[in-house]
């Protein structure tokens, strides 16, 4: 028993700040809610202009997440499986928009759609891409594709390397191990990836804010009509756009959870 | 046998095309600014029109001539000493946490799990509503009004509260999967030899989990130096205050009329200072970009979940 009791402060300390710790973050999140009460919850929720915001994020997130899951995949194989010269100084440039700050990716997108691809896109086709909602979906590219290179990459990590050699001396081709041994190896991770992708594409809006701008109903996704409504003093607006995030990112991390897997970025 | 060579060779190109692609979009995105720094001569006309007053001359110069502005070094002094406060802060109450979600049963362990880890993906700009709603309503306004001081819009407490909220968050995702990683056999044994439980920690897994808590401290920072929403919402910038606004230890320490640098970004570039701005920017990607380099080097892992 003397044993159990020496140096007992230190558990002690460690639960006593993981508790106040806890329950300080628990105090965010829900400080919304307690501001806003029942009845105004209710009430903004019951207001269109909430969901049609809501289905504007929904939609750009689903479109940005798709086209950053068509790059990411492979890229995030490449970047697992393959060795060459430089591959940390390449990781490291590809992982940059979503190391600094938003704001300069923003910044930086602001800088390049005058030039080269861009003008020409939108000489040749007609499409814009700026101040519009192809704005919203080039934010969202830029910083998801990064993000989920990374987390494939994290998942095609999972996976030992000995059952592409199996396959391997077994006689199948390259193609046919990656899709019948190593993408159904890698399922949920690349379900569980394929979820926080979408939540960090829903939660972008810094780079809007540069880059992008704010026309109502058509580039305001809801982090960015936070900011917005912010601006304009609406803090009934703001509080209840902040609990349908933070849903949004709770019930994300809460389905992953579920699947199960360890994932890591960096 | 050639012919598997050929079907090797054109699968592995396939994979590189992609992993290509986003390397020369993300060195196209940064290195093609680099001609933002540049001043034109419309920047120069309109500035003319637009402009304060003395600020001109610097601001007609290459990169808005910012090594020549004591705003420039103002900021980036008031970043690096906040994050590293912020990285310290977070280390000391990381540890502990960290120990006890891994090795403790507490109650609400898995609430903090989803709560820590949504975090990651939950707007900026929500965390900073979070914050204000939290500080500037309800008890602990009163609490603020009875002690006669603010946590918003802020420099000592206010930035560091900001910063601390998301650097925390990312920190811990290093140190409790390291914790996770040490076998707790190792300080059984050692307490089964007469250690204490605090000795036990300190000798036993603290070396061993040593690796990963640097990782940890690296990953803070890093998230540390790249808030932005948080800041902005719950300080705002301070460019514009009168001197009088700043306490005399804010100004012994060189932090009076300065913003957080990605602030900063935002608001030259929103001003028209086109050249200033990016050259803020171009400061951080090099930090950015230097500490995420030497992330890949050691190998640090921060899991999201």
């Amino acid at each position: 028993m003397a044993l159990r009791s020496r140096g007992g402060w230190w558990p002690a300390l460690c639960i006593g700040t993981a508790s106040i710790i806890l329950a300080v973050y628990l105090l965010l999140v829900t400080s919304n809610w307690i501001y806003l009460g029942w009845h105004d919850t209710l009430y903004f929720f019951s207001k269109s202009r909430m969901w049609e915001r809501f289905w504007l994020t929904v939609w750009t997130a689903t479109v940005s997440t798709s086209l950053s899951l068509l790059i990411g995949i492979p890229a995030g194989y490449a970047l697992s499986r393959f060795r060459f010269p430089c591959c940390y100084l390449v990781a490291s440039i590809i992982d940059l928009p979503i190391v600094v700050s938003p704001a300069v990716v923003g910044a930086f997108l602001f800088g390049i759609t005058t030039r080269f691809p861009f003008d020409w896109i939108s000489e040749y086709y007609g499409i814009y891409i700026g101040r519009n909602v192809y704005g919203v979906l080039l934010v969202q590219f830029t910083v998801t594709a990064a993000f989920c290179a990374r987390l494939m990459k994290a998942s095609f990590d999972m996976i030992p390397t000995r059952f592409e050699a199996v396959s391997h001396s077994l006689g199948a081709s390259p193609l046919r191990t990656f899709f019948k041994v190593l993408l159904p190896m890698a399922k949920n991770g690349i379900i569980a990836s394929m979820i926080v992708v979408w939540a960090r594409a829903a939660a972008e809006w810094e780079g809007l804010m540069l880059f992008v701008g704010a026309t109502e109903g058509k580039t305001d996704i809801m982090p960015f009509a936070i900011y917005l409504d912010w601006n304009g003093g609406m803090m009934g607006w703001v509080t209840s756009m902040s609990i349908v995030c933070i849903l949004m990112a709770v019930s994300a991390i809460s389905a992953v959870k579920i699947i199960g897997g360890r994932s890591n970025v960096w | 046998m050639s012919g598997e060579r050929h079907s090797r060779k054109n699968f592995n190109a396939f994979f590189y095309s992609f992993a290509g692609f986003l390397f020369l979009y993300s060195a196209y995105l940064f290195l093609s600014n680099l001609d933002q720094l540049f001043v034109t001569e419309a920047a120069v006309k309109t500035r003319e029109i637009t402009s304060w007053g003395e600020d001109r001359e610097i601001l007609n110069q290459f990169a808005g001539g910012f090594w020549k502005d004591p705003y420039f070094w103002k900021s980036l002094n008031l970043t690096l000493v906040i994050t590293i406060m912020t990285t310290l802060i977070a280390t000391i109450l990381g540890i502990p946490t960290a120990y006890a979600l891994s090795r403790y049963r507490i109650p609400g362990k898995s609430v903090a799990e989803v709560l820590f880890s949504s975090l990651m993906v939950m707007p900026g700009s929500v965390i900073g509503i979070c914050l204000i709603v939290m500080f500037n309503y309800g008890p602990l306004w009163d609490l603020q009004n009875l002690l006669g001081f603010r946590f918003a819009h802020s420099i000592f407490p206010g930035m560091v509260i900001a910063s601390l909220v998301l650097s925390f968050a990312f920190g811990m995702s290093a140190w409790k999967a390291t914790f996770d990683s040490v076998n707790p056999r190792f300080e059984q044994v050692a307490r089964s030899l007469g250690s204490s439980r605090w000795r036990a920690f300190k000798t036993v897994t603290l070396p061993l989990a040593k690796s990963g808590i640097v990782t940890g401290i690296i990953l803070a920072w890093t998230r540390a130096m790249a808030e932005f929403s948080a800041v902005l919402f719950f300080c705002g910038t301070f460019r514009e205050l009168p001197a009088s606004r700043f306490s005399d230890f804010t100004r012994f320490l060189q932090m009076d009329q300065a913003d957080w640098v990605s602030v900063a970004v935002w608001a030259q570039v929103e001003f028209g200072n086109i050249e200033y701005g990016f050259a803020l920017a171009f400061i951080l990607v090099l930090i950015g970009g230097i500490s995420v380099y030497v992330m890949h080097r050691i190998g640090a892992k921060g899991y999201v979940w």
